[in-house]
């Protein structure tokens, strides 16, 4: 970006407590912001707002406001959720024919393989819906009725073929350490309503006991090498929702409130003898940071929500740190304005035992990510809510280890797997991209993951060639420096 | 194509962790100066023009030639100046004929450069400035930071340099700071901690000229000073106490941290501290800190992923150490140019890759095996080790000399030899006593072996030693390789002598016994169905009976049919196993008929003719080859007797027991030395592979696209590098980096000592001083600086000492309006630096203060509180670091730098103030200000804990009354007094909260109980709990987590 506007931005940032220094009457601070900002445009500018967005963003008029991304890690089988491949069940144990196998890359945990026997998925699929998309009804009762809202998309593709890179990758847009993850990107360009919660929140909620849970990273949701504020701020499943939010044990909300007086006196004083702006952020942060004690606990409190709507949600969404639970907190952000919620979803690491573990996974989280949709859509949060669901690759036809009927394990595949978007911005009803009888090469409409990021800012308003920020000498971007393309085809 | 993608393998891009003052600064050089004020008199090129043209054009018109259009280059001169067909793209002196001015003015599309499609414009000062620079000759410079360093004529001091900079703009340097400011600034730049109360009377006693030198000197030699130095190099060398991808597991190379920090406390010069940890390894007989060095590129990230492709590994690690080793040395930021010829800096994907190979043929492994210690690394020694492993040595010497020589007088005759021949007859043949049979390889699961004697505390049946084995669960000690096989006898049975301890007795006890690789030959005493393993009521876990008597030693037997041996089965090894107790195993072995002739336990020719032909391991070298050849052979009398010797020694069950008690001196001299050296910790050292890899430039960073071939050697526009042999090594990269004729080095480490007292660097972008980079603030200080400190024997604590004792370092940190306008940044320096605490100092000041820190210096990192769920949500299922246990005691109270760090969970009170991941190298921190920050410092328990015991102290220290109190808590913190109001709000908030407390004396006592240290019971609870939330208030103000 233009470095006057970024040198701009980054000082009316760090002064975004414009009224609440007005507010404690401090005269230095007055003065600064007037005559170093040239005044009142800038003030203005930010609108009172904690995280204010970058001038100029968004780019044009958005079609959602928010996201939420559920992110399913370990990489879920698109052969047995939403790929629907029937011509397989002739093929059963046979090896896969060359001319499709085409001596891809694979990963070394199969290279080894004398065998790539052809695994057909065990479950049932149905066509749903208006649109007819086919899905596995054993394991998707509930997203099958959501079919006609969401966009499928079968033909997403990676570059990496393990876990770690690939996670990297499908956040960051590169396999290594060190870069903004598409949540901070978007804080950081966008900033958000709410001024009372963070710009961008984060779920690990709890996966099924018996599933391979691959790691997770922080730099999953980390600014890189964005300013730390645009990290994700995780809440938790156990314990408290945000780090550090309650008072000691034995503090009280006016014990807290006679200390932060006390505090932001002194800190008043300190201001009006050095005149550093930091002081005065940091009085506006104490009190941002007394509001979060209040908002966050009536955020969490789900009490008040009709019994109509838990039901929507399913048995397990009052159990905190439940996929569930976190499906209905993530609406709940996206209610009060909030602009990223992710949810890390583990445990889709199939290598074996595939239809029992996947059969848990599925369970643990179908009714959960429908019931959003459906929540969303019924308030009418879903035309400004844009909702994302995958992992970071997909898994191969060809079974890993043992191959029965029932039981077989797949492999890592990056070249196809299925991803599905729903609400702002998004065609819903609709299956974007086909691959081949095997599931294992695109034979339409490929969509990288840099193109499906591009699609995902182009919905919030964002041109993601123009979203960049200097880094090591160059303007970095989520989306890379490769031609990347916004898919038309998925939007409304 | 797997790698298509062209800065995939990019962790060299990223170097930095904060780039946001980047271009705000190139703001103050350049474009604020043009847009406040007329485009300069006088216009430079490397000043003003380079960071333009270097931004808008060079990428298409620059050094990279492939994508370089129009066949025009404006990097240099020539390429300017040239005449392409009739047009010329500059023409000096005349804007209006050069074409490249014209087509910046063009309002055609087609024509108007930048293109549209480049998303670059040029703003009207910019546009200005090349017009005028065009004017005025459009002269060119070499890049500033590859030119050498120049001393500035008539100025030797940083303050000479700075003032006449500052009257440059009309401003002097302030007025020095008062001296509470001062010490507590000085103190928290040289140690990371505040002065205590009586450093500060010291120094406001201290009259004399020199009290502030006086004062620097002291901290100067303090050992806190090499921590504080340490964690801002830690943070460059990535280093962290796990591998940091996938599993995320332990590493251990703590050692290299203990290294870094040593090296600052001693004040190593900077260019052997460079030449150690790039190249330590191949110094002339390298010493063991030497080697410890060069865990410097041992600190990057490594995988042992599952299906993970180890050439692709092996190539990111030599990118990743190549990057790092080009950012921390030269500020340059290599990286881009493995994909393509760098843009902006003339490194070509050729030189990239002549960089990498030094990297390239490292002798770790791809696959890092998720292991605590992946090769190569090195038992780390100290002096007191080193004396006491030398004693035993010797000592081991000593008593196997004896055994030797009892061995060698021993009368046996061989039953093989004797006429006729002897009876069978029942026999007991040990297996074990004192040791395992010899050359056995022997595991454990749970705690490694361990033998102990009667002097140690343990329980033993005969000889020196038994097998002591505590275990929470299921556990065992055993080996199947490296012996020879036992022969099972006719009507054996098997035995072993056990003792369980009377209070913690296991629930059961099983001996096993490997047959053909096959462990399924097993007999349980106690408790069966504790021990899961094979098919309970056969020979797979024969139940043997109940449990013996607890508290005394008891003969345990079973005969060898029940557990599916028959006689003439060879047992490759066997295993001595308890479910959960503390057992002391001792003698085991077999009884039944034997025929002494034929048995090798026994007859020397029968184990002899047993062996021959066969590579039998663990026998002594010298033997191998005569008892493989066989007696048919007949080796030399000489030779034949030391393989008797042996024989008796360590094989004969005849002999054996004669020679127990020598023999159990032997192992109980080697137990010991074998203690001391198992509790050595290792560390990650760097190395390369005997013969070394061929490296090539990858194609557009693709691991698996190699082009042309390429040896070690360094970029062309910079000095020549100077070969010791053949190929290029480390070791001449590293004195190359270091020569007198480099143009970096020097420049890039005072840069990023500076940038740690004065907040910013120089150069603000510490990390890349290419053309994409800062220009310096202040050019001719940073080469003063520079050559200053190469000339000066490149002494750390003579520059830093130069650096705080500078009038420019204590000028008062107030700002005036006038000021904050003109430098809001402060990059003049026209005022003191006044920032933000950096994370560890944050927690360490609070530790401090209270009086709660530890100050034990090194060692296995230590996990201090951490709120519950930071590791469990993200922890791979089966890593070691999925669940933080937290220390009790001391380990909770450790300065900061001994925190175990997990990079993909990092502890959040280091994240939360914006500590840097350890993922990559990282030259600049972030200083964020959040109201997680907030959170933290109100809530966290150790912040709590600290309020209350520094409330502690303010009531047992700190005077009579409650303004002496208050005074004192401001003192401590802040190395001040309060002034009168801040007296009145503190005394106000106290009066508050000790009306509140007691009148709910429940709360009170809730608040004094957080944390492990217990409350002091002589203090009334309501007066401690209100001091507590004083206390806390001060330690939450912007000036205590500000160094002023």
């Amino acid at each position: 970006m233009n470095p006057l506007l970024e040198y701009h931005n980054s000082f009316t940032r760090r002064q975004f407590f414009g009224d609440m220094g007005l507010r404690l009457g401090s005269a230095a601070m007055a003065m600064m912001l007037g005559e170093t900002l040239g005044g009142k445009a800038q003030a203005a500018a930010t609108g009172g707002r904690v995280h204010p967005p970058l001038p100029g963003l968004p780019h044009f008029k958005p079609k959602a406001k928010s996201i939420i991304y559920l992110h399913m890690n370990g990489g879920p089988s698109q052969i047995d959720t939403w790929d629907y491949k029937p011509k397989l069940q002739e093929y059963f144990n046979k090896d896969i024919p060359p001319s499709v196998q085409g001596g891809q890359r694979l990963s070394t945990m199969t290279s080894g393989q004398s065998r790539f026997p052809v695994a057909p998925s065990k479950f049932k699929f149905e066509r749903m819906g208006k649109c007819g998309t086919w899905v596995n009804t054993d394991l998707l009762p509930h997203c099958a009725k959501i079919v006609d809202d969401i966009a499928l998309v079968k033909t997403v593709h990676t570059n990496a073929i393990n876990h770690d890179p690939a996670c990297t990758f499908v956040m960051t847009g590169r396999e290594v350490p060190g870069y903004a993850s598409i949540g901070s990107w978007l804080s950081y360009g966008l900033g958000s309503e709410n001024n009372d919660l963070p710009a961008f929140v984060v779920f690990t909620p709890k996966w099924p006991e018996g599933s391979n849970g691959q790691a997770l990273f922080t730099r999953m949701w980390s600014s890189g090498f964005l300013p730390t504020k645009y990290s994700g701020v995780a809440f938790r499943g156990a314990g408290d929702p945000v780090l550090y939010l309650p008072n000691p044990d034995g503090v009280g909300g006016g014990d807290r409130r006679t200390m932060l007086d006390a505090v932001n006196q002194l800190n008043q004083r300190n201001l009006d003898r050095f005149g550093d702006p930091e002081t005065a952020t940091r009085i506006a942060q104490y009190e941002m940071a007394f509001r979060m004690q209040t908002s966050v606990p009536e955020l969490v409190d789900i009490n008040q929500e009709p019994q109509s709507v838990l039901d929507l949600y399913g048995e397990k969404v009052k159990q905190p740190g439940s996929f569930a639970h976190s499906c209905l907190l993530a609406r709940r952000l996206v209610e009060r304005g909030v602009r990223v919620v992710q949810l890390f979803h583990r445990g889709w690491d199939q290598h074996g035992s595939l239809p029992a573990q996947l059969s848990n996974q599925c369970k643990d989280t179908d009714q959960g990510a429908a019931a959003l949709v459906m929540d969303l859509k019924q308030r009418g949060l879903l035309n400004d809510t844009i909702v994302v669901w995958g992992g970071e690759f997909g898994r191969t036809v060809y079974s890993q280890g043992t191959l029965t009927k029932d039981n077989y394990g797949r492999d890592h595949h990056p070249r196809n797997f299925c991803m599905w978007m729903a609400g702002g911005g998004i065609k819903g009803g609709q299956v974007y991209g086909e691959t081949d009888d095997f599931s294992y090469n695109i034979v339409e409409n490929p969509v990288h993951v840099n193109d499906l990021n591009a699609t995902i800012l182009h919905c919030l308003g964002i041109d993601h060639t123009k979203l960049s920020y200097k880094f090591q000498g160059l303007d970095a971007r989520l989306t890379g420096v490769e031609a990347v393309k916004i898919v038309k085809g998925l939007l409304a | 194509m797997p790698t298509g993608f062209c800065l995939w393998f990019s962790g060299e891009h990223a170097n930095h962790c904060i780039m946001k003052l980047h271009s705000s600064i190139g703001i103050l050089v350049s474009v604020i100066s043009a847009s406040h004020a007329a485009v300069p008199e006088q216009v430079n090129f490397n000043q003003h023009i380079r960071p333009i043209l270097s931004d808008k054009c060079f990428s298409c018109h620059g050094f990279d030639s492939t994508h370089r259009k129009a066949d025009l280059r404006l990097d240099t001169p020539e390429g300017a100046y040239a005449d392409n067909d009739g047009v010329k793209a500059i023409i000096p002196g005349k804007p209006d004929e050069s074409e490249a001015w014209k087509r910046i003015l063009s309002k055609d599309e087609d024509e108007v450069m930048p293109p549209p499609d480049s998303h670059k414009t040029l703003n009207e000062a910019e546009r200005a400035l090349i017009k005028r620079w065009i004017e005025q000759g459009a002269k060119y410079q070499k890049h500033w930071s590859f030119e050498p360093p120049v001393k500035p004529a008539g100025l030797d001091s940083i303050d000479a340099i700075m003032s006449a900079r500052l009257n440059r703009d009309g401003l002097k340097i302030a007025p020095q700071a008062d001296k509470e400011t001062l010490i507590r600034r000085a103190a928290f730049a040289l140690t990371g901690l505040p002065p205590s109360i009586a450093e500060v009377d010291a120094f406001l006693a201290d009259a004399s000229p020199d009290a502030y030198e006086k004062m620097v000197d002291r901290y100067l030699a303090s050992p806190r000073y090499g921590e504080e130095m340490a964690r801002h190099w830690l943070d460059v060398a990535r280093y962290a106490d796990t591998h940091g991808l996938h599993l995320d597991n332990e590493r251990q190379m703590w050692a290299y941290r203990d290294w870094v920090i040593n090296a600052f406390n001693e004040n190593q010069r900077f260019d052997q501290f460079t030449i150690e940890q790039l190249a330590g390894d191949q110094l002339p007989e390298p010493t063991q800190k030497q080697l410890i060095a060069t865990g410097f590129n041992r600190c990057n990230v490594t995988t042992s992923e599952g299906g993970a492709i180890a050439e692709e590994f092996i190539y990111r690690y030599a990118v990743e150490r190549a990057s790092t080793t080009a950012s921390t040395w030269m500020g340059l930021t290599a990286g881009c140019a493995q994909c393509h010829d760098h843009k902006f800096d003339p490194l070509t994907t050729k030189e990239f890759y002549s960089l990498y190979a030094f990297f390239h043929s490292a002798a770790d492994p791809a696959m890092d095996g998720n292991a605590l210690l992946t090769a190569p690394t090195i038992k780390v020694s100290t002096p007191d080790s080193e004396k006491k492993l030398a004693e035993l040595n010797a000592k081991v010497a000593e008593k196997e000399k004896a055994l030797e020589d009892a061995a060698a007088k021993l009368a046996y005759t061989d039953p093989a030899t004797i006429q006729p021949r002897p009876e069978v007859k029942i026999a007991e043949t040990v297996w074990f006593e004192d040791e395992f049979p010899a050359g056995a390889k022997v595991q454990s699961s749970g705690h490694p072996l361990k033998l102990r004697t009667k002097e140690q505390g343990a329980q033993v049946f005969s000889g020196k030693v038994a097998i002591k084995r505590s275990a929470d669960g299921l556990t065992q000690d055993f080996y199947n390789e490296g012996a020879a096989p036992l022969v099972i006898p006719q009507d054996a049975k098997l035995f072993a002598y056990v003792f369980l301890d009377p209070t913690t007795p296991p629930k059961s006890v099983m001996l096993q016994f490997n047959l053909n690789n096959s462990w399924d030959q097993r007999a349980v005493w106690g408790e069966s169905a504790a021990i899961e393993w094979g098919k309970p009521g056969t020979k797979e876990r024969f139940n043997a009976g109940p449990l013996p008597e607890k508290g005394k030693w008891t003969r345990l037997e079973v005969d060898a049919e029940k557990v599916g041996l028959k006689a003439g089965d060879r047992i490759g090894g066997f295993a001595l196993t308890q479910f959960a107790g503390l057992v002391y195993w001792d003698k085991i072995g077999v009884t039944g008929k034997v025929d002494p002739a034929n048995d090798p336990s026994r007859s020397f020719l029968a184990w002899w003719k047993e062996n021959t032909g066969k590579d039998t391991k663990n026998i002594p070298k010298n033997l191998a080859k005569i008892l493989k050849d066989g007696p048919d052979k007949k080796p030399a009398a000489a030779q034949e007797k030391k393989l008797r010797d042996y024989y008796l020694l360590s094989v004969c069950a005849d002999t054996k027991p004669a020679l127990a008690a020598l023999a159990g001196e032997v192992a109980a001299v080697k137990t010991q030395r074998d203690d001391i050296d198992k509790t050595m910790p290792s560390t990650f050292i760097f190395r390369d592979m005997e013969k070394p890899r061929d490296s090539f430039v990858m194609m557009r960073g693709a691991y698996d696209k190699p082009g042309e071939k390429v040896v070690p050697a360094t970029p062309a526009f910079l000095p020549p590098l100077q070969k010791q042999g053949e190929r290029a090594t480390r070791l001449d990269l590293a004195k190359w980096l270091v020569s007198p004729e480099h143009p970096l080095t020097a420049r890039v480490t005072v840069n990023r000592f500076w940038q740690q007292f004065f907040g910013y660097g120089l150069v603000k972008s510490s990390g890349d001083f290419g053309s994409q980079g800062l220009p310096p603030t202040h050019p001719e200080l940073l080469d003063w600086l520079a050559i200053s400190f190469r000339e000066g024997g490149w002494d750390v604590k003579a520059l830093v000492r130069k650096m705080v004792t500078s009038a420019t370092f204590r000028q008062a940190s107030k700002v005036s309006p006038e000021l904050v306008q003109r430098d809001p940044e402060n990059l003049l320096l026209a005022r003191g630096p006044r920032f933000r605490l950096d994370a560890e100092q944050v927690r360490d000041n609070a530790l401090f203060v209270s009086g709660l820190l530890n100050f034990d210096m090194g060692g296995k990192g230590v996990r201090p509180y951490q709120p519950a769920n930071i590791w469990e949500p993200v922890g791979y299922s089966d890593s070691n670091t999925r669940y933080y246990k937290q220390d009790t005691g001391a380990g909770l109270y450790r300065r900061t730098i001994y925190t175990f760090f997990k990079r993909t969970a990092p502890p959040p009170y280091m994240a939360n103030f914006d500590a840097p991941n350890r993922e990559q190298s990282c030259t600049m921190r972030e200083r964020s200000n959040t109201p997680m920050q907030a959170l933290q410092l109100m809530n966290d328990t150790q912040h709590v804990e600290a309020a209350r015991v520094l409330a502690q102290r303010m009531l047992n220290e700190g005077g009579a009354d409650v303004s002496a109190r208050i005074t004192f808590a401001f003192r401590t913190v802040l190395a001040r007094k309060p002034e009168p109001a801040e007296m009145a709000i503190l005394q106000k908030q106290l009066a508050a909260h000790l009306i509140r407390y007691q009148q709910d004396a429940a709360s009170a006592k809730k608040l004094i109980a957080v944390g492990e240290s217990k409350a002091d019971t002589k203090l009334d609870p309501a007066q401690l709990a209100a001091h507590t939330l004083v206390a806390s208030t001060v330690l939450n103000l912007d000036e205590t987590v500000s160094r002023n």
